[in-house]
């Protein structure tokens, strides 16, 4: 009886608790099939510390390398270690690993080869290392973000691209002095001098920023190294995201990666064939001086995101990295050369634009492992080695049979863990028709692309989209402009596949995966620009009295849904609760929107759901007449100035939380 | 926003400067287009001619005794025109920038280069076409240009606008802009504004945080780790960068009709520009020049030494040398020699007026007086912008830009 009862007790107990869960499950994923695993959410996208540490590992995830004068020695960035490498690429070893900055990015050798340079990307700063001794011997400082490098060609001087800050550095190496710092195109990157020593070309990755309708277009940054001024800004049609450049041997053609948007059409273009294609622009040096841009593509393969690109010492063959489809394109350079002496300027621009031209000089689609990433060639040309930044390891290809003839293990974790999975589908374009895009690619450092897109809505809206980033956006839900997905499952499940990737859903395990990646591995940069230290400015604090003031400048009290630190309270910025401030557009579904979070909000221009605002100041210059976007238009211009100070300041939720108490009572429980 | 009752104030008073501005120039036209034979080359090269065939005339004032007169005097002067390819006959500035020659008009951004005058707008990406002030960067060759609309930045070709709406520059309104090693600095109708390019980030003075009367600043310049804002009503604003202290300097006097107490200060509050070097701080008004070297004030006048006009438009220092603009004409002193250029009335032709005092301060004993005369002369005697190098000085007129060169 008693046992009878214990029994009954418990199928109630089990019946009721399965209820509950598969209620709670269906509403976080927005199906009613997925599996009952707890551990979905509650251990892959734990922030115990603890438990972070029994699930995740360790991972190096080399970025970019270097190859000594001999060829006996690479040297590999490896990003999440904070290091840089020491490999002998015939032993197959890794010989040691020299501590640097925060994210290091890129890594350069001396004409000597007796130091190397590493980009500090979250240091602000550069590591000189000394060679012979593996020892980090200095530290130069630099402008925000750190990325590509380069020698002067004297090598007195060090080129330094700034990505977070948009600037070039001149360094005098013997000062250890910044000499110069020159305006660069929108998020630059890669720097590339040319052979004779003449030309430094930079790129950039976001695109200029423009009104929607507007055909975009990127900067390419040109140096004259005689003067060490900038000598020319190449616009750059129709592209974004130019990781990286190289120049043949003659110097007579420089190559650089590029991706070409369609986000001027509807989102619905992806089963038409192509919402992003890829490719290559090409710079003649000399001649017309003409700007070509071909694709990568095939008419039903996408090769996305190209990252970086080597040029063999015999000027006939170009290797491109395709980090969104783990695959090394071959290019055949003299092909390149007769596809442009032959056409007219009318069918290069044709070209530009051909997804089937690609067959005319790609010979070979070379396989790698997951997210292939910097490229180096070995002295004479016959080794290309590749960073495959999420398999921990180095690719090395034969550059005349086109094969990958052995990998060198760096020694991180073979633990795939679900963490390091979702990360590897985040990067990889296998889960989008014909492998348009990759989530990276409108995510570039799973941050955003600076694009407006066109997301045609159920409602027939148009609804422009300005990409948001999915740095640290754990605790910020619910998600999207219009706030309809409560939750990541919901965002990366079925209806993700429905609208945008147009193919098979993600399988559970994988939507797990992606989902503890989003949730959990994707922190912010530190803002190094503006708030380097979490002491603010004279300037920012008092733009911090006129956000969390509640009375305007006549001391009449302003209404509490009309402050900002109501809406927008620390330590994410955001009371996760929808909002009209006026900014709808007739084009838009009648929506509210979805309260956006502020922590470096100074990396995210444009702004507003659809960017109409190129600067935080046009959010209330241009587009806040009507003081529904928070009560602003009593304040002067010295208070709008301090204001916008202040929001460039603020960081990461980690260092926001101090202060996140007293604003929390009185506005998440309105 | 508060900004713009600023800016209706502000308006207010840029509608009466402007329209003062057109009445005098309107009432110091001659009316006719002097624009003088020029056979010399096209390009920045100097010509090789001698200071004795200048005027054409034998003229013993024309030959000039380097010894008896340490002021440089420029001479073999060409103007330019729209019939030369100038957007507009109205020029507010010029910048010698390396072999290039920028200057600002009321139509455009004219450069001369290799003989030939190119015209940028808003068509091209300027702000506004009223270009009034330009400088540029010596670090990274930039160029900053303030106009009527807006700041913006000529970088290799391409324009980047900053305006009141888009970014920290105080108002549209750009009188004057400078750089100082990364810095950027730019005097507006709405205070001054301090630009990092290495930080991007903006700074506004106005009357609120800085010793202004009020926050209309008219010109701004940079010395001696310093920067001097002429602030409309509220004299010289100095500003330390190191430390980010201010000090100002206005008339002690407070007479605003006359200078009651010779050299006791700084002339008058209403101040125009400002210009450093070698030591000396230059401050226009329109009420006459000021000279401080750190200790002592000296003020200059059209009736007790070599100025042109009380009303100064512009003063730019190079060396020991200070030239300033009127509405009379061009003069140029060390302080103690003066050279004049005016254009006689409905004539191409004009003189450069030569005035030496001596060493020993007493113009009574000692001083000179030459006329040369200079055939053509420069454009008119309302002179709005200027600037030097080691051979030529250039001028921006009511009518046009004109070229003077160097005589040895």
């Amino acid at each position: 009886m008693v046992l009878g009862t214990l029994g009954l007790l418990a199928m109630v107990i089990l019946f009721i608790g399965h209820k509950v869960a598969r209620e709670h499950v269906n509403y976080m994923t927005a199906v009613e099939d997925h599996p009952l695993k707890c551990s979905s959410c509650h251990l892959y996208t734990s922030k115990n510390p603890l438990v972070r540490k029994l699930i995740n590992a360790d991972y190096l995830s080399p970025f970019n390398l270097a190859v000594s004068g001999d060829g006996n020695r690479l040297y590999v960035v490896a990003q999440d270690a904070n290091a840089l490498l020491v490999v002998d690429p015939l032993s197959q070893k890794v010989i040691s690993k020299i501590a640097v900055g925060e994210q290091p990015h890129s890594v350069i050798l001396s004409s000597s080869g007796q130091r190397a340079y590493v980009s500090n990307q979250w240091s602000d700063n550069v590591s000189v290392i000394d060679l012979a001794t593996s020892k980090v011997i200095d530290t130069l400082k630099t402008g925000n973000g750190p990325a590509g490098l380069s020698l002067s060609r004297d090598g007195k001087s060090l080129y330094v691209v700034n990505s977070y800050s948009s600037t070039i550095s001149l360094i005098n190496l013997s000062t250890k002095e910044e000499q110069k710092r020159f305006p660069a195109g929108n998020n630059p990157t890669g720097a590339k001098l040319s052979p004779d020593g003449k030309t430094l070309v930079v790129t950039s990755r976001r695109a200029i920023i423009a009104p929607y309708g507007e055909s975009i277009k990127s900067e390419l940054t040109v140096i004259d190294e005689n003067i060490q001024r900038v000598s020319d800004r190449k616009n750059i049609e129709s592209a974004y995201m130019m990781e990286n450049a190289a120049f043949t041997p003659s110097g007579d053609l420089a190559f650089v990666t590029m991706i070409r948007p369609k986000n001027l059409v509807p989102s619905i273009q992806v089963d038409r064939g192509w919402l992003m294609t890829y490719g290559i622009v090409i710079l003649e040096q000399g001649g017309k001086g003409r700007i070509i841009q071909l694709l990568l593509d095939e008419p039903n393969a996408f090769y996305s995101d190209p990252f970086d690109i080597a040029i063999t010492p015999d000027g006939k063959k170009a290797f491109v990295s395709h980090s969104g489809v783990n695959s090394i394109s071959v290019i055949n350079i003299d092909s390149i050369r007769s596809l442009i002496a032959e056409s007219t300027p009318e069918l290069l621009k044709i070209y530009s634009n051909h997804l089937g031209v690609s067959s005319r000089y790609v010979t070979r689609r070379i396989t790698t492992g997951a997210d292939p990433k910097g490229l180096a060639l070995s002295p004479d040309g016959k080794l290309l080695y590749v960073a495959e930044q999420l398999e921990d390891r180095i690719a090395v290809i034969n550059t005349e049979s086109l094969e990958a003839i052995r990998t060198i293990d760096l020694g991180g974790p073979r633990r795939i863990t679900v963490n390091r999975q979702g990360r590897r589908l985040f990067a990889n374009a296998g889960h989008t028709f014909q492998k348009q895009f990759a989530c990276y690619t409108c995510h570039p450092d799973m941050h955003e692309d600076g694009l407006i897109y066109n997301m045609a809505g159920k409602d027939m809206g148009r609804n422009l989209t300005n990409t948001e980033s999915l740095r640290d956006i754990a605790e910020t839900a619910p998600f999207k402009w219009n706030g309809k997905n409560q939750t990541v499952y919901k965002q990366d499940g079925m209806r993700f596949s429905t609208v945008l990737t147009r193919t098979e859903q993600f399988s559970y395990n994988d939507l797990d995966a992606i989902t503890a990646y989003i949730l959990t591995g994707i922190p912010y940069p530190p803002n190094l620009q503006y708030n380097p230290a979490g002491e603010l400015t004279e300037s920012q604090l008092r733009g911090k009295e006129v956000f969390e003031r509640t009375h305007d400048n006549s001391g009449k009290e302003i209404p509490e849904t009309n402050r900002c630190i109501t809406c927008h309270p620390p330590p994410y910025y955001t009371n996760r609760k929808l909002a009209d401030v006026g900014t709808l557009a007739s084009s838009d579904d009648p929506i509210k929107f979805d309260t956006p979070h502020l922590n470096n909000i100074y990396a995210s221009p444009p702004y507003l759901h659809d960017g109409r605002a190129s600067t935080l100041e046009e959010i209330w210059t241009k587009y806040g007449t009507t003081d529904k976007h928070g009560q602003v238009n009593d304040i002067s211009k010295n208070q709008l100035n301090d204001l916008v100070d202040y929001l460039k300041s603020l960081r990461a939720p980690l260092y926001e939380r101090k202060d996140s108490k007293s604003f929390h009572a009185s506005t998440i429980s309105n | 926003m508060q900004q713009l009752r600023i800016n209706k104030q502000v308006k207010g008073k840029v509608i009466l400067m402007t329209l003062y501005l057109f009445l005098s120039s309107a009432l110091l036209s001659d009316g006719n287009t002097p624009i003088g034979k020029y056979t010399g080359k096209d390009d920045l090269t100097k010509t090789d001619q001698k200071v004795e065939k200048v005027s054409g005339k034998s003229s013993a004032n024309a030959v000039l005794n380097k010894q008896a007169n340490p002021m440089p005097v420029y001479g073999h002067w060409r103007n330019f025109t729209t019939k030369d390819g100038l957007p507009s006959d109205k020029a507010y500035c010029v910048r010698i920038d390396g072999e290039r020659v920028l200057a600002g008009t009321h139509d455009g951004l004219a450069v001369y280069e290799k003989g030939k005058w190119t015209t940028y707008t808003t068509k091209d990406g300027l702000p506004h076409n009223g270009v009034v002030s330009i400088d540029v960067s010596q670090q990274t060759g930039d160029v900053w240009i303030g106009t009527l609309g807006g700041l913006c930045r000529w970088s290799a070709g391409k324009f980047e606008i900053f305006n009141q709406l888009n970014s920290g520059l105080p108002n549209d309104l750009v009188y004057c802009v400078i750089c100082d090693g990364k810095d950027v600095w730019a005097s507006t109708g709405g205070g001054a504004g301090h630009y990092d390019t290495y930080t991007k980030q903006w700074e506004i003075f106005t009357e609120k945080n800085a010793p202004m009367h009020e926050p209309w600043t008219y010109g701004v310049s940079a010395g001696d780790g310093k920067i001097f804002i002429a602030a409309w009503g509220g004299g010289v604003i100095e500003y330390t960068t190191k430390t980010k202290q201010f000090k100002d300097y206005t008339d002690p006097d407070g007479e605003m009709e006359i200078d009651l107490l010779p050299d006791d200060g700084l002339v008058h509050d209403i101040t125009t520009a400002t210009s450093w070097a070698d030591g000396i701080l230059w401050v226009s008004t329109y009420f006459g020049l000021s000279r401080y070297d750190g200790t002592h004030w000296k003020g200059y006048f059209d009736h007790d030494s070599g100025l042109a006009s009380n009303f100064i438009n512009f003063v730019r220092a190079k060396g020991p040398v200070v030239f300033i603009c009127t509405d009379k004409g061009l003069s140029s002193t060390d302080g103690k020699s003066w050279v004049t250029y005016k254009k006689n009335d409905k004539r191409t032709d004009g003189m450069a007026i030569i005035k030496n005092y001596g060493r020993n301060d007493d113009p009574a004993t000692n001083k000179t007086t030459r006329e040369m005369p200079l055939s053509p002369s420069i454009g008119h005697n309302f002179v709005i912008g200027v600037d030097a190098n080691n051979d030529f000085l250039w001028v921006a007129t009511e009518m046009g830009v004109s070229r003077g060169e160097l005589l040895k």
